[in-house]
Protein backbone atom coordinates (compact mmCIF):
# COMPACT_ATOMS: atom_id res chain seq x y z
CA UNK A 1 0.00 0.00 0.00
CA UNK A 2 2.65 2.68 0.98
CA UNK A 3 5.67 2.13 -1.83
CA UNK A 4 7.19 5.34 -0.33
CA UNK A 5 7.71 6.64 3.24
CA UNK A 6 6.81 10.15 2.92
CA UNK A 7 3.30 8.28 1.50
CA UNK A 8 3.36 6.75 4.79
CA UNK A 9 4.20 9.79 6.69
CA UNK A 10 1.03 12.16 5.00
CA UNK A 11 -0.91 8.87 5.84
CA UNK A 12 -0.18 8.82 10.29
CA UNK A 13 -0.71 12.73 9.81
CA UNK A 14 -3.45 12.52 8.60
CA UNK A 15 -5.06 10.12 10.62
CA UNK A 16 -3.70 11.70 13.65
CA UNK A 17 -5.35 15.19 12.49
CA UNK A 18 -8.50 13.66 11.84
CA UNK A 19 -8.59 11.57 15.23
CA UNK A 20 -7.83 14.80 16.76
CA UNK A 21 -10.46 16.86 14.95
CA UNK A 22 -13.18 14.44 16.14
CA UNK A 23 -11.90 13.99 19.71
CA UNK A 24 -11.92 17.85 20.18
CA UNK A 25 -15.54 17.76 18.38
CA UNK A 26 -16.61 15.20 21.06
CA UNK A 27 -15.00 17.03 23.63
CA UNK A 28 -16.79 20.07 22.77
CA UNK A 29 -13.56 22.14 22.35
CA UNK A 30 -14.12 22.44 18.46
CA UNK A 31 -17.81 23.08 16.99
CA UNK A 32 -19.33 20.95 15.06
CA UNK A 33 -19.66 23.60 12.32
CA UNK A 34 -15.99 24.55 12.74
CA UNK A 35 -14.52 21.11 12.10
CA UNK A 36 -16.49 20.10 9.41
CA UNK A 37 -13.71 21.52 6.57
CA UNK A 38 -11.14 20.10 8.84
CA UNK A 39 -12.56 16.83 8.68
CA UNK A 40 -12.52 17.08 4.69
CA UNK A 41 -9.38 18.35 4.32
CA UNK A 42 -7.96 15.42 6.69
CA UNK A 43 -10.26 12.69 4.91
CA UNK A 44 -9.31 13.51 1.20
CA UNK A 45 -5.66 13.42 2.04
CA UNK A 46 -5.80 10.28 3.83
CA UNK A 47 -7.82 8.38 0.93
CA UNK A 48 -5.72 10.10 -1.21
CA UNK A 49 -2.39 8.82 0.72
CA UNK A 50 -4.17 5.50 0.40
CA UNK A 51 -5.30 5.10 -3.14
CA UNK A 52 -1.62 5.43 -4.18
CA UNK A 53 -2.32 4.15 -7.77
CA UNK A 54 -5.20 6.68 -8.20
CA UNK A 55 -2.90 9.73 -6.95
CA UNK A 56 0.30 8.38 -9.31
CA UNK A 57 -2.55 8.96 -11.94
CA UNK A 58 -3.85 12.76 -10.69
CA UNK A 59 -0.25 13.84 -10.09
CA UNK A 60 1.12 14.12 -13.82
CA UNK A 61 -2.06 15.98 -14.79
CA UNK A 62 -1.60 18.43 -12.40
CA UNK A 63 2.19 18.73 -13.81
CA UNK A 64 3.42 17.03 -10.85
CA UNK A 65 5.83 14.65 -11.38
CA UNK A 66 6.81 13.38 -7.70
CA UNK A 67 2.85 12.43 -6.82
CA UNK A 68 3.53 12.59 -3.38
CA UNK A 69 4.19 16.15 -3.73
CA UNK A 70 0.51 16.35 -4.49
CA UNK A 71 -0.55 15.67 -1.13
CA UNK A 72 1.08 18.46 0.26
CA UNK A 73 -0.50 20.56 -2.35
CA UNK A 74 -3.80 18.79 -1.50
CA UNK A 75 -3.10 19.73 2.42
CA UNK A 76 -2.25 23.47 1.31
CA UNK A 77 -4.92 24.25 -0.85
CA UNK A 78 -7.19 22.86 2.03
CA UNK A 79 -5.34 25.32 4.25
CA UNK A 80 -6.14 28.05 2.42
CA UNK A 81 -9.73 27.36 2.06
CA UNK A 82 -9.86 26.93 5.88
CA UNK A 83 -7.80 30.52 6.30
CA UNK A 84 -10.23 32.19 4.03
CA UNK A 85 -13.14 30.55 5.63
CA UNK A 86 -12.55 31.70 9.66
CA UNK A 87 -11.17 35.09 8.26
CA UNK A 88 -15.20 35.31 6.94
CA UNK A 89 -16.37 33.96 10.65
CA UNK A 90 -13.98 36.53 12.47
CA UNK A 91 -15.63 39.15 10.48
CA UNK A 92 -18.67 37.99 10.97
CA UNK A 93 -18.07 37.70 14.75
CA UNK A 94 -16.14 41.03 15.00
CA UNK A 95 -19.92 42.88 13.26
CA UNK A 96 -21.61 40.90 16.09
CA UNK A 97 -19.82 42.00 18.93
CA UNK A 98 -19.45 45.68 17.93
CA UNK A 99 -23.45 45.40 17.70
CA UNK A 100 -23.64 43.46 20.83
CA UNK A 101 -21.38 45.96 22.72
CA UNK A 102 -23.32 49.22 21.33
CA UNK A 103 -26.44 48.10 22.47
CA UNK A 104 -24.75 47.18 26.23
CA UNK A 105 -23.44 50.90 25.93
CA UNK A 106 -27.01 52.27 25.24
CA UNK A 107 -28.75 49.82 26.99
CA UNK A 108 -26.12 50.46 30.48
CA UNK A 109 -26.79 54.35 30.33
CA UNK A 110 -30.59 53.90 30.32
CA UNK A 111 -30.32 51.31 33.03
CA UNK A 112 -28.14 54.07 34.77
CA UNK A 113 -30.35 56.54 34.03
CA UNK A 114 -34.06 54.89 35.68
CA UNK A 115 -31.67 53.40 38.71
CA UNK A 116 -29.63 56.32 40.16
CA UNK A 117 -29.68 59.52 37.83
CA UNK A 118 -26.72 58.76 34.41
CA UNK A 119 -23.40 57.83 37.46
CA UNK A 120 -22.17 54.88 35.98
CA UNK A 121 -18.17 55.05 36.15
CA UNK A 122 -18.08 52.77 38.82
CA UNK A 123 -16.58 49.85 36.39
CA UNK A 124 -14.33 51.88 34.01
CA UNK A 125 -11.06 51.33 34.13
CA UNK B 1 -32.11 78.27 16.11
CA UNK B 2 -35.42 76.94 15.57
CA UNK B 3 -37.08 74.17 16.83
CA UNK B 4 -35.55 70.87 15.50
CA UNK B 5 -34.59 68.49 18.37
CA UNK B 6 -30.70 67.95 17.94
CA UNK B 7 -28.68 65.82 19.03
CA UNK B 8 -24.60 66.75 19.11
CA UNK B 9 -22.69 63.41 19.08
CA UNK B 10 -19.07 63.38 20.76
CA UNK B 11 -16.56 60.39 20.40
CA UNK B 12 -14.47 60.25 22.35
CA UNK B 13 -11.55 58.15 23.10
CA UNK B 14 -9.25 58.85 26.39
CA UNK B 15 -9.86 62.55 25.95
CA UNK B 16 -10.13 63.23 29.88
CA UNK B 17 -8.15 66.51 29.64
CA UNK B 18 -10.43 68.17 26.64
CA UNK B 19 -13.69 66.10 26.76
CA UNK B 20 -15.41 69.13 29.34
CA UNK B 21 -14.09 72.19 27.27
CA UNK B 22 -15.93 70.70 24.72
CA UNK B 23 -19.06 69.87 25.74
CA UNK B 24 -19.03 73.07 27.75
CA UNK B 25 -18.38 75.24 24.81
CA UNK B 26 -21.37 72.57 22.75
CA UNK B 27 -23.20 73.76 25.60
CA UNK B 28 -22.94 77.30 25.38
CA UNK B 29 -23.81 77.63 21.49
CA UNK B 30 -26.27 74.87 21.54
CA UNK B 31 -28.28 75.48 24.74
CA UNK B 32 -31.28 73.44 23.26
CA UNK B 33 -29.51 70.37 21.88
CA UNK B 34 -29.09 67.45 23.73
CA UNK B 35 -25.28 66.22 24.13
CA UNK B 36 -23.93 62.43 24.06
CA UNK B 37 -20.28 61.74 24.49
CA UNK B 38 -19.90 58.05 23.46
CA UNK B 39 -16.62 56.81 25.71
CA UNK B 40 -15.45 54.58 23.67
CA UNK B 41 -13.99 52.43 25.80
CA UNK B 42 -11.18 55.15 27.12
CA UNK B 43 -9.01 54.19 30.19
CA UNK B 44 -8.79 57.09 31.53
CA UNK B 45 -11.88 59.25 33.60
CA UNK B 46 -13.53 60.35 29.94
CA UNK B 47 -16.74 59.27 31.35
CA UNK B 48 -16.86 61.55 34.62
CA UNK B 49 -15.27 64.33 32.99
CA UNK B 50 -17.98 64.20 30.18
CA UNK B 51 -21.08 63.23 33.05
CA UNK B 52 -19.44 66.60 35.08
CA UNK B 53 -19.66 68.68 32.49
CA UNK B 54 -23.55 67.90 31.75
CA UNK B 55 -23.33 65.48 28.99
CA UNK B 56 -25.30 62.51 28.77
CA UNK B 57 -22.51 59.71 28.47
CA UNK B 58 -22.35 56.01 26.64
CA UNK B 59 -19.56 53.82 27.61
CA UNK B 60 -19.09 51.23 25.45
CA UNK B 61 -17.64 48.35 27.36
CA UNK B 62 -14.64 48.15 24.91
CA UNK B 63 -12.73 50.34 22.14
CA UNK B 64 -14.75 49.38 19.05
CA UNK B 65 -13.22 52.46 16.83
CA UNK B 66 -14.00 55.67 16.22
CA UNK B 67 -16.82 54.78 13.35
CA UNK B 68 -18.95 52.59 15.62
CA UNK B 69 -18.56 54.96 18.35
CA UNK B 70 -20.21 57.63 16.12
CA UNK B 71 -22.76 55.34 14.71
CA UNK B 72 -24.16 54.24 18.55
CA UNK B 73 -24.59 58.13 18.66
CA UNK B 74 -26.61 57.76 15.00
CA UNK B 75 -28.47 54.89 16.69
CA UNK B 76 -29.56 57.12 19.68
CA UNK B 77 -30.23 59.66 17.39
CA UNK B 78 -32.41 57.56 15.28
CA UNK B 79 -34.12 55.75 18.79
CA UNK B 80 -34.56 59.26 20.16
CA UNK B 81 -36.53 60.50 16.73
CA UNK B 82 -34.07 63.29 16.46
CA UNK B 83 -34.02 66.04 13.44
CA UNK B 84 -30.76 66.85 13.45
CA UNK B 85 -27.33 64.91 14.40
CA UNK B 86 -23.94 66.85 14.97
CA UNK B 87 -20.77 64.74 14.95
CA UNK B 88 -17.74 66.85 16.94
CA UNK B 89 -14.58 65.66 18.14
CA UNK B 90 -14.00 64.73 21.43
CA UNK B 91 -10.42 66.27 21.27
CA UNK B 92 -11.45 70.12 21.03
CA UNK B 93 -10.57 70.61 16.76
CA UNK B 94 -13.55 71.61 15.91
CA UNK B 95 -14.72 74.35 17.18
CA UNK B 96 -18.39 74.23 18.66
CA UNK B 97 -19.50 77.88 17.38
CA UNK B 98 -18.88 76.62 14.34
CA UNK B 99 -21.87 74.34 14.53
CA UNK B 100 -24.45 77.31 13.52
CA UNK B 101 -22.48 77.31 10.11
CA UNK B 102 -23.17 73.53 9.77
CA UNK B 103 -26.93 74.23 10.89
CA UNK B 104 -27.56 76.97 8.78
CA UNK B 105 -26.66 75.31 5.79
CA UNK B 106 -28.66 72.31 7.00
CA UNK B 107 -31.71 73.86 7.87
CA UNK B 108 -31.32 76.04 4.57
CA UNK B 109 -32.14 72.44 2.68
CA UNK B 110 -30.79 70.55 -0.26
CA UNK B 111 -28.70 68.99 1.61
CA UNK B 112 -28.89 65.91 3.74
CA UNK B 113 -25.45 65.86 5.20
CA UNK B 114 -23.08 69.13 6.07
CA UNK B 115 -19.38 68.71 5.83
CA UNK B 116 -17.41 71.04 7.46
CA UNK B 117 -14.20 71.53 5.66
CA UNK B 118 -10.86 72.67 6.82
CA UNK B 119 -9.41 72.87 3.20
CA UNK B 120 -12.60 75.34 1.47
CA UNK B 121 -11.32 78.35 2.34
CA UNK B 122 -7.80 79.82 4.40
CA UNK B 123 -9.27 79.62 7.71
CA UNK B 124 -5.88 79.54 9.41
CA UNK B 125 -5.43 76.02 9.49
CA UNK B 126 -1.40 74.91 8.98
CA UNK B 127 -1.20 70.88 8.13
CA UNK B 128 1.90 69.50 7.82
CA UNK B 129 3.49 68.90 4.38
CA UNK B 130 3.15 65.37 4.12
CA UNK B 131 -0.49 65.19 5.76
CA UNK B 132 -1.65 67.67 3.30
CA UNK B 133 -0.58 65.79 0.41
CA UNK B 134 -2.06 62.48 1.85
CA UNK B 135 -5.26 64.49 2.39
CA UNK B 136 -5.19 66.13 -0.69
CA UNK B 137 -4.68 62.75 -2.69
CA UNK B 138 -7.72 60.98 -1.06
CA UNK B 139 -10.06 63.87 -1.59
CA UNK B 140 -8.95 63.76 -5.11
CA UNK B 141 -9.77 59.93 -5.56
CA UNK B 142 -12.95 60.04 -3.01
CA UNK B 143 -13.93 63.06 -5.00
CA UNK B 144 -13.83 60.84 -8.51
CA UNK B 145 -15.29 57.94 -6.97
CA UNK B 146 -18.04 59.85 -5.72
CA UNK B 147 -18.29 62.08 -8.87
CA UNK B 148 -19.05 65.00 -6.61
CA UNK B 149 -15.85 67.55 -5.53
CA UNK B 150 -14.75 66.84 -2.03
CA UNK B 151 -11.86 69.39 -0.21
CA UNK B 152 -11.75 67.20 2.98
CA UNK B 153 -12.95 63.23 2.92
CA UNK B 154 -11.43 63.34 6.27
CA UNK B 155 -13.66 66.00 8.50
CA UNK B 156 -15.86 64.52 11.20
CA UNK B 157 -17.52 67.57 11.97
CA UNK B 158 -20.81 67.30 10.03
CA UNK B 159 -24.12 67.87 10.54
CA UNK B 160 -27.11 65.07 9.52
CA UNK B 161 -30.64 65.30 8.89
CA UNK B 162 -33.15 62.61 9.62
CA UNK B 163 -32.76 60.66 6.30
CA UNK B 164 -28.98 60.83 7.52
CA UNK B 165 -29.49 59.89 10.94
CA UNK B 166 -31.42 56.39 9.66
CA UNK B 167 -28.50 55.70 7.03
CA UNK B 168 -25.55 56.54 9.39
CA UNK B 169 -27.36 54.36 12.81
CA UNK B 170 -27.64 51.37 10.18
CA UNK B 171 -24.49 51.94 7.40
CA UNK B 172 -21.33 53.31 8.95
CA UNK B 173 -18.07 51.73 8.73
CA UNK B 174 -16.14 51.22 11.61
CA UNK B 175 -12.14 51.95 11.02
CA UNK B 176 -11.45 55.12 9.65
CA UNK B 177 -15.49 56.11 8.50
CA UNK B 178 -15.10 59.90 7.24
CA UNK B 179 -14.20 58.88 3.49
CA UNK B 180 -16.30 56.40 3.62
CA UNK B 181 -19.06 57.72 4.59
CA UNK B 182 -19.22 60.24 1.87
CA UNK B 183 -18.77 57.71 -0.88
CA UNK B 184 -22.20 55.69 0.86
CA UNK B 185 -23.87 59.06 1.32
CA UNK B 186 -23.96 59.73 -2.42
CA UNK B 187 -24.61 55.92 -3.48
CA UNK B 188 -27.50 55.96 -1.26
CA UNK B 189 -28.54 59.50 -2.95
CA UNK B 190 -28.01 61.30 0.44
CA UNK B 191 -26.98 65.16 -0.82
CA UNK B 192 -23.35 66.03 0.51
CA UNK B 193 -22.44 70.07 0.95
CA UNK B 194 -18.99 71.67 2.59
CA UNK B 195 -18.93 74.61 4.27
CA UNK B 196 -15.52 75.85 5.24
CA UNK B 197 -14.71 76.09 9.05
CA UNK B 198 -11.55 76.64 10.64
CA UNK B 199 -9.63 73.83 13.69
CA UNK B 200 -8.16 74.29 16.35
CA UNK B 201 -5.28 72.50 17.51
CA UNK B 202 -6.12 69.76 20.02
CA UNK B 203 -6.64 70.93 23.66
CA UNK B 204 -5.06 67.68 25.69
CA UNK B 205 -4.46 64.10 25.01
CA UNK B 206 -2.63 62.81 22.12
CA UNK B 207 -3.31 62.10 18.37
CA UNK B 208 -3.78 59.06 17.05
CA UNK B 209 -1.68 59.43 13.36
CA UNK B 210 2.17 58.58 13.85
CA UNK B 211 3.98 58.41 10.24
CA UNK B 212 3.02 54.54 10.14
CA UNK B 213 -0.49 54.39 11.18
CA UNK B 214 -0.97 57.61 8.37
CA UNK B 215 0.13 55.24 5.86
CA UNK B 216 -1.44 52.30 7.11
CA UNK B 217 -4.64 55.01 6.99
CA UNK B 218 -4.09 55.33 3.17
CA UNK B 219 -3.94 52.30 2.18
CA UNK B 220 -6.79 50.73 3.95
CA UNK B 221 -8.90 54.25 3.55
CA UNK B 222 -7.93 53.70 -0.60
CA UNK B 223 -8.81 49.56 -0.60
CA UNK B 224 -11.94 50.28 1.32
CA UNK B 225 -13.50 53.08 -0.57
CA UNK B 226 -12.27 51.29 -3.86
CA UNK B 227 -14.22 48.07 -2.86
CA UNK B 228 -17.05 50.48 -1.59
CA UNK B 229 -17.16 52.01 -5.21
CA UNK B 230 -17.54 48.43 -6.45
CA UNK B 231 -20.68 47.33 -4.28
CA UNK B 232 -23.90 48.35 -4.39
CA UNK B 233 -25.93 50.73 -2.63
CA UNK B 234 -26.51 49.43 0.94
CA UNK B 235 -29.89 48.41 1.45
CA UNK B 236 -31.11 50.86 4.51
CA UNK B 237 -34.07 48.59 5.01
CA UNK B 238 -32.67 44.98 6.38
CA UNK B 239 -31.06 46.24 10.04
CA UNK B 240 -32.90 47.70 12.43
CA UNK B 241 -32.03 47.96 15.65
CA UNK B 242 -34.67 47.92 18.49
CA UNK B 243 -34.28 48.52 21.93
Amino acid sequence: MFTDRLTLLVFVAALGLLLLVLEMVRRRALAEKYSLLWLIMSVVILLLAIARPALDRIAPILGIYYAPSALFVAGFVGLLVILLYFSAVITQLTREARIAAQQIGILRERVDELENGGQHFSDDK
Amino acid sequence: MIDAKTLVIIPAYNEQASIARVVNRVNECLPAADVVVINDGSNDSTSLAAYEAGAKVISLPYNLGIGAAVQTGFMLAQAGNYDIAVQVDGDGQHDPSEIEVLLSKLIAGESDVVVGSRYLADRGYVTPLPRLLGTRILAAYVSMLAGQKFSDTTSGFRASNKRAIGVCAENYPADYPEPESLLTFRKIGLRVSEVPVHMNKRYGGKSSITPFWSAYYMIKVVLAVTILALRRAPQTEDTTYVY
